[in-house]
């Protein structure tokens, strides 16, 4: 008996045994504890409340919202506000951190110092922090009457304001499904390795697809125009407040610039550490070869290091899209705000939470598979390399 | 290519050339011409600056002072005349530094397509005949590390040839080697020599110096010590320092 407790595969089993018992222990235990706790309390658990109308309302959505309007549907309102927040968060904080990455990686020593001061600075501040910052900024711009013309925008305490286009809301999505569609297509042309023709060899049919993408688009954005009203509208002051042009809220527009500087900050690291992968003799060679400093940049090490920063890049896109979640801070509703408020008003605690939990899953998994996708397709291929 | 520049004047000519790294004074007061054909092999221990004088040439170093000339062009801080340069220079790097996310095939066009605008179609017809002329045709479409070190090697040197350089610089290109395969190498470079390439290559197989070698040139602590054509240089070699670091180098 005790010899075969000393078997190494007898060993593995048992072990795995008791852990998996251990879990069940606890989720079963957990589960009935929960069970008598809320029956105790005469809440009644289940999903059945989904279908019950909120009776509140959200301050920011994309979709149209009313009190009227079922749980179900204000989550999935809570995920498109959470998602487009997230995306433009995402994309801003990409460019500010492709730039500080690039700036902290250049040879000019003011640019590595302003890249060197705004990581540090905008690194070490907690985010809360930022949002707060950036929030008591934009509540406290002047009054409608006043407001500050900043180029195209106008700056007010009612929010920011921007000219808009004249145009559906479905078509407007149907035209950046097109436009997206327009650029992620070429660079799939570019590199997928499946179709017939080398990828070197698709030039004319890249442009094509870019050039079709883009006129569908700007059609769909035609056709779907307001009939009888201008193609573009402009902000403008009538009475106490502004009319006409997009409002972005001050609540929106807070947590959109403090994720995309805080997360530039971060981005412009990962950058930076991309760069500082790519072999010294790769670059060398490009010199040495003929190749101007841009090209030496853009054909061997951007994409070099491009092949470094994805991993960390997916890493940091995932905690971004978490971070999203200090909307209930400044009183964006958010998922997650829509959450905590369904819990208040509904109390269905943990089946709202077990919402919100496959809800972020299921994000950030998906930011993860398409990552790992990317990442299997440009990896480098073969195990002799020296750098 | 040959009718660019006048066959008068030399390939490389480094005059009075001196280079520092902070206090350390890596070159001194270097002279040096080779002449338009010519196969110069430099050797000496390491750290003498063997690798840095020729990285001066084509300016992966900046020298400090003195004046190199490359096919007439005078090396300074004009970026046209240093660009100039670098297309009639091509280099063979110890470690290889092909692009590792290219197939060998667009290694060898890169540059001739960016730099010399070459078409395509051109490009890969040039490219396929130098790898014929390496050994590897069969390997066009494969990636740099998919390939054995030899290999890599022997496609650094066809991506080289791709620009149709002038010039050839080798550093070191058998050191990284294991050593099975730095015969295949060596015997791609033989072979190159008798085209008629400036070639000038850092390196210590010496069997390779006495073979194809017009002048040989010995290097010690930044210095150029001995020059000589193989023959004397390997026989009756002047200086007590060439003699004790040929007698370490042949001694087994």
């Amino acid at each position: 008996m005790i010899r075969i407790l000393r078997h190494q595969k007898v060993r593995n089993i048992l072990l795995q045994a008791l852990f998996v018992a251990v879990v069940l222990v606890v989720v079963v235990g957990g589960w009935r504890n929960a069970q008598q706790a809320l029956s105790s309390q005469n809440v009644v658990s289940g999903f059945g409340f989904l279908q019950k109308s909120t009776g509140w309302d959200v301050n920011f959505s994309l979709l149209p919202a009313s009190p009227n309007d079922p749980y179900w549907w204000f989550f999935v309102i809570g995920i498109v506000n959470t998602l487009f927040l997230g995306t433009l968060g995402l994309v801003l904080a990409t460019l500010i951190g492709g730039l500080v990455g690039i700036a902290r990686t250049s040879s000019n020593e003011l640019l590595q110092l302003l890249g060197r001061l705004y990581v540090d600075f905008f690194r070490n501040i907690p985010l809360i922090l930022q949002v707060f910052f950036w929030y008591a900024l934009v509540t406290n711009l002047p009054s409608p009457r006043n407001a500050i013309d900043f180029g195209p925008l106008v700056l007010s305490n009612r929010g920011v304001y921007m000219p808009a286009l004249n145009v559906g809301g479905w078509h407007v999505f149907a035209a950046a499904v097109a436009a997206l569609a327009a650029l992620a297509l070429p660079l799939w042309l570019r590199t997928t390795r499946r179709l017939a023709t080398p990828p070197e060899q698709r030039g004319a049919l890249v442009w094509r697809v870019l050039a079709g993408g883009l006129l569908l688009a700007a059609a769909i954005l035609l056709l779907g125009r307001t009939p009888g009203s201008p193609l573009i509208d402009a902000p403008l002051l009538q009475g106490l407040n502004l009319r006409g042009g997009l409002r972005v809220s001050p609540e929106f527009s807070a947590l959109l610039v403090a994720i995309g500087i805080y997360g530039g900050a971060y981005i412009g690291e990962i950058v930076r550490g991309g760069f500082k992968a790519v072999g010294k003799g790769q670059t060398e060679a490009a010199h040495s070869l003929g190749l101007s400093p841009w090209q030496t940049f853009s054909r061997i090490r951007l994409p070099l290091a491009l092949r470094a920063m994805l991993p960390i890049l997916a890493n940091q896109y995932i905690w971004l899209i978490k971070a999203t979640t200090l909307g209930i801070a400044v009183g964006f509703t958010d998922f997650f705000m829509i959450v905590a408020v369904t819990i208040n008003q509904s109390g269905q605690t943990l089946e709202a939470i077990g919402i919100l939990m496959a809800g972020f899953l299921a994000i950030n998994l998906s930011i993860a598979a398409i990552f790992n996708r990317i990442n299997r397709a440009i990896a480098l291929k073969g195990n002799q390399l020296r750098s | 290519m040959a009718d660019t520049h006048p066959t008068n004047v030399p390939a490389v000519q480094i005059n009075g050339m001196n280079k520092f790294y902070g206090h350390f004074h890596a070159l001194k007061n270097i002279h040096l011409t080779v002449h338009r054909g010519e196969k110069v092999v430099v050797c000496g221990p390491s750290g003498s600056g063997k690798s840095t004088m020729i990285r001066c040439i084509n300016r992966l170093e900046e020298h400090n002072s003195g004046q190199i000339t490359v096919l007439g062009t005078e090396l300074n801080d004009d970026v046209a005349s240093i660009d100039g340069i670098r297309r009639e220079v091509g280099m063979v790097f110890q470690h290889f530094n092909l692009f590792p996310h290219m197939t060998v095939l667009e290694n060898c066009v890169l540059a001739p397509m960016l730099v010399r605008k070459t078409p395509r179609a051109q490009a890969e017809a040039a490219a396929m005949r130098y790898l014929e002329k390496v050994r590897i045709p069969e390997q066009a479409l494969k990636y740099p590390g998919q390939l054995s070190g030899g290999q890599q090697q022997r496609v650094a040197i066809a991506r080289s040839l791709c620009m149709e350089p002038e010039i050839l610089l080798f550093d070191e290109p058998t050191s990284a080697l294991d050593p099975e395969m730095i015969s295949e190498v060596l015997d791609v470079m033989v072979h190159l020599a008798s085209e008629g390439r400036t070639m000038i290559c850092v390196t210590h197989e010496m069997g390779f110096a006495r073979r194809v070698a017009d002048r040989v040139i010995f290097m010690d602590a930044g210095e150029i010590v001995e020059e000589a054509d193989p023959e004397t240089f390997f026989q009756s070699p002047s200086s007590d320092r060439t003699k004790q670091f040929l007698s370490q180098v042949l001694g087994h």
